[in-house]
């Protein structure tokens, strides 16, 4: 009876679309990265700059605890609803922009499953993809998850535009019009990246592209440094941190949230940074080839939280760019590289994939 | 005297400047370079003639008013008590330029190298001469604080060396 | 197919209390992304410094100048004691003289690192803020055992300066140079040679030769723009005339330059501090007419023991002669002017005091017309611009 229910509790609790997306790498493990990379973020830059960063929270742990008494803190302090705003679009306005950084994690592949030997082998024939020849291990099977992670990130920005036209503050429209500027160019330069990987591999499908067993750096290097340009600039990382310039427009689009709200709009750009990271591991950086089941997971994980902690060290590196310098950037620069990128892509394509 | 002028940028350039930048950063990441006193534990003794609190030699003082003269901030002010006029200070007031030390004719005053001092009301920055009259250091009692001196380094920039 | 383009206008109160405002407000005009109009709204940190001047003794004053700029507190007393010593009408002694340019060149590395901080996390680059604040501590380490303080010195009194160099301190500043040296190459790296930094700098805020003259810009901020002003070289004060040292000018006039002025600053007074340590001539610290005021017992312990002056009472409360006097220094932003009259009473009649920054009002707000909103910042960083001595 308890043997059953115990097996029964594992079917659910190993079922990729429980696991993948609320456990590993989904929001458990997000929640707890997250921590680790403000964390690093923080020491690294402390080391870098002649400091210690943060310590006393935690003394044994290298200050690591630091974070959670920060989000205590800013659960217990007052929420400010500016005067003249629509209160219930305020308050959810943060919500949904993490809500929908968050989603593309049901769908991106994170593993294969092998017919026998992983916990995930009795869900072989439900999460089964004829292309590859395994079952992949995602939140929700489809082929085309490549041009579904790419269109649900690319609503991302819109959120972002509606919390600062929610908030009715200059400086967050300010920076919600630059948010406007360099989302059609960091989506061009993404979109086109991939597209030319895609277009390489004859498929729209992560996984397939995975089990191929050539990296995409290799084939197409050109495409992987575009990709992440592109993400840096994505999600607001140094030097491309335009949008929340802090000594420019305050803190951007959300000049005007405190407490607990302010906490969630933050967390919004690092939840797209690891998506983004996650991606970028598949396309260019082998995923979890050649191992499959959960240590294929971890290996992929692993990777994109090293792409991660990279770019949050750019902070300590560099300063920002002017909007009009990032978009001359990616518009005349960065655009026509991706359409070499491109061409090189559909050539060796063609010839040798 | 030549104008310079500085080299106009070479994109071939950039990208090895790029990577400096970054290989700059990792090389004080890996190798970190860190001048912070972590203060409640370490606490810096301070070279001598470092102008910090004050205080009073009751028995030397000969009442001239020099000090309160050349106060600045008016800080300290002469008071009479126990019948010989003796200067009180007002640590709200004073700014710690030390002109008063040096005026002194019988050194009755003197930096004691203390600056990390604390009150809790207004009142407690009004020293009498009785209270000014004392060396005024407070250092934890319960803790034990190394008292650490800053060298400076060829290498590390500021060092912390314990005193011995 | 005509396209309408619509003029999108709009005013951003930057300040007071914003993160790049400082201790101002600044009122910009937009056009989209384009500075139209810039209104400075300073006087946020205004002390009456002036004011204060004329109910204060001379040697009250001391402290009070230093106040507006308290991390270049040297130039602001020397400046001001210069003009004081010229109504009494006093000489110098030589060690004095170089300990002043000593203290001087410490205090304008010290203040230039700050500036660099600053100009640093304005564009974004926390490391440079960091880095500027931290070396900084190096250079006040050395005026902490020299002077006393770590900033507002009050090192230099009329008639010479307060305390004498010892070997240590000699020794200390030796170790700074090597360390500065090897970490301005770094700053070079991760900074100046930082493509962000480059384009965040070159060509903001040019300013050409004749608008810097007309605008009445000084300092590094007037020889970035190709003009070789340097009060040191004018009208050489303290031991400058006997010191060797080049004064960088450029001729770009952008924020690049500027930011390459004060790099290359640094190295000259490190030039200069080297020249001083091994030039500087034995002998009294003090004017000989004060020296004799100090009675012997005290002047054997303390002037001749310590190294240290112990003020004779004369200082107190001094009457200068009737007269007036105006005495200019370059500050580490360039040209202080002080202007003294005295009615021969203790207390000054007229005290009046032109910073650095107060000239960089107007050279800002010229160089933000024009510019693209985040340029405000990098303009505002590069000018070392610092409102409390601008509001005195």
């Amino acid at each position: 009876m308890i043997g059953n229910l115990l097996s029964l509790i594992r079917f659910y609790f190993f079922y990729p679309s429980f696991f993948v997306v609320i456990i590993f790498p989904g929001l458990l493990f997000t929640g707890i990265l997250l921590l680790t990379t403000i964390w690093f973020e923080r020491k690294a830059a402390a080391r870098v700059q002649m400091r210690v960063g943060p310590y006393y929270a935690s003394k044994k742990l290298g200050g690591y605890l630091q974070l959670i008494a920060d989000a205590l803190k800013f659960v217990f302090s007052e929420v400010i609803i500016p005067a003249g705003v629509n209160e219930t679009l305020f308050a959810i306005a943060p919500i949904l922009l993490l809500l929908v950084s968050i989603l593309p994690f049901a769908v991106i592949p994170v593993s294969v499953i092998p017919q026998s030997g992983s916990v995930f082998s009795i869900y072989y024939h439900d999460f089964y993809d004829p292309n590859v020849g395994y079952g992949v291990l995602a939140g929700i099977f489809t082929c085309y998850n490549l041009l579904l992670i790419l269109a649900l990130e690319s609503i991302y920005p819109i959120f972002v535009i509606f919390l600062a036209w929610v908030t009715n503050n200059r400086f967050a429209i300010v920076g919600a019009v630059r948010e406007t500027f360099l989302s059609v160019s960091y989506d061009a330069l993404i979109l086109i990246a991939t597209l030319s990987v895609a277009i390489e591999y004859h498929t729209l499908d992560l996984a397939v592209i995975v089990q191929k067993g050539i990296p995409g750096v290799i084939v197409n290097p050109i495409a992987a440094f575009i990709f992440i340009v592109g993400m840096l600039i994505g999600s607001s990382r140094f030097p491309f941190d335009i949008v929340e310039a802090e000594t420019e427009l305050v803190i951007g689009p959300y000049t005007e949230y405190s407490g607990f709200l302010f906490v969630l709009t933050m967390a919004g750009s690092y939840v797209g940074n690891f998506i983004y990271s996650l991606v970028f591991v598949d396309l260019f950086l082998g995923g979890w080839y050649p191992f499959s089941g959960l240590p294929g997971a971890a290996i992929m994980t692993f990777k994109a939280v090293l792409l991660l902690f990279f770019s949050v060290f750019l902070r300590s590196v560099y300063g920002r760019y002017r909007i009009d310098q990032a978009l001359r950037g990616s518009w005349k620069y960065l655009f026509p590289l991706s359409l070499i990128s491109l061409i090189t892509g559909t050539l060796v394509g063609y010839l040798w994939l | 005297m030549a104008v310079k002028e500085y080299k106009k940028e070479n994109p071939f350039r950039l990208f090895v400047d790029h990577l400096q930048s970054i290989g700059t950063g990792i090389k004080y990441m890996v190798k970190p370079q860190r001048i912070t006193l972590k203060y409640p534990e370490e606490s810096l003794t301070l070279p001598t003639g470092y102008r910090g609190i004050i205080r009073l030699y009751k028995d030397v003082c000969i009442g001239c008013t020099l000090c309160a003269m050349i106060c600045p901030a008016d800080a300290m002010k002469m008071m009479t008590y126990q019948g010989k006029k003796l200067p009180t200070i007002n640590y709200g007031r004073c700014v710690f330029c030390g002109f008063c030390v040096d005026i002194c004719p019988v050194d009755a005053l003197k930096e004691t190298g203390v600056h990390d001092v604390a009150f809790s009301n207004r009142r407690d920055l009004i020293f009498d001469p009785e209270k000014f009259n004392k060396n005024f250091d407070n250092p934890p009692e319960d803790k034990v604080v190394k008292k650490v001196r800053a060298v400076i380094d060829e290498e590390k920039g500021i060092k912390y060396v314990p005193e011995s | 197919m005509e396209v309408e383009v619509v003029p999108v206008q709009g005013e951003l109160n930057v300040g007071p209390q914003h993160p790049g405002s400082g201790h101002m407000r600044i009122l910009v005009k937009l056009n989209g992304d384009i500075v139209e109009d810039c209104e400075l709204d300073v006087g946020y940190v205004h002390r009456a410094v002036e004011k204060l001047g004329e109910n204060r003794n001379y040697m009250h004053l001391i402290p009070l100048v230093e106040r507006p700029a308290i991390l270049d507190s040297i130039h602001m007393n020397m400046g001001y004691v210069m003009a004081v010593e010229k109504i009494l009408n006093v000489d110098v002694p030589e060690r004095a003289l170089y300990l002043r340019s000593f203290a001087a060149e410490v205090n304008r590395i010290a203040s230039h690192l700050y500036g660099l901080g600053i100009l640093g996390i304005f564009i974004g680059h926390s490391t440079a803020f960091m880095w500027g604040f931290g070396d900084r501590e190096v250079w006040l380490q050395i005026l902490e055992a020299l002077t006393g303080a770590r900033v507002t010195n009050s090192y230099i009194i009329p008639g010479g300066v307060r305390r004498d160099l010892t070997p240590s301190i000699i020794e200390m500043t030796k170790k700074a140079i090597v360390y500065m040296r090897k970490k301005l190459k770094d700053w070079e790296k991760i900074f100046l040679k930082n493509p962000t930094i480059m384009d965040r700098l070159q060509n903001v805020g040019v300013m050409t030769r004749e608008q810097a003259i007309e605008w009445g810009a000084v300092g590094p901020n007037l020889r970035a723009s190709g003009v070789n002003f340097d009060v040191r070289k004018a009208e050489p004060y303290a031991a400058y005339s006997k010191l060797d040292f080049e004064i960088p000018v450029y001729k770009e006039g952008d924020g690049y330059a500027r930011t390459l002025v004060r790099f290359e600053e640094m190295e000259q007074s490190m030039r200069i501090l080297e020249q001083i340590i091994k030039d500087i001539p034995e002998g009294p610290i003090l004017a000989d007419r004060f020296l004799k005021q100090i009675p012997p017992i005290r002047m054997k312990k303390w002037v001749q023991g310590q190294g240290r002056i112990v003020l004779p009472g004369y200082y107190a409360s001094f009457r200068p002669p009737r007269g007036e006097a105006a005495a200019r220094v370059e500050a580490s932003r360039g040209e202080l002017f002080y202007y003294v009259v005295s009615d021969g009473s203790p207390k000054p009649y007229r005290l009046r005091m032109i910073t650095p920054s107060y000239r960089a009002i107007y050279v800002f707000k010229n160089l933000c017309k024009g510019a693209r909103y985040a340029d405000i910042v990098s303009i505002y960083g590069s000018l070392d611009y610092f409102p409390p001595e601008a509001d005195r």
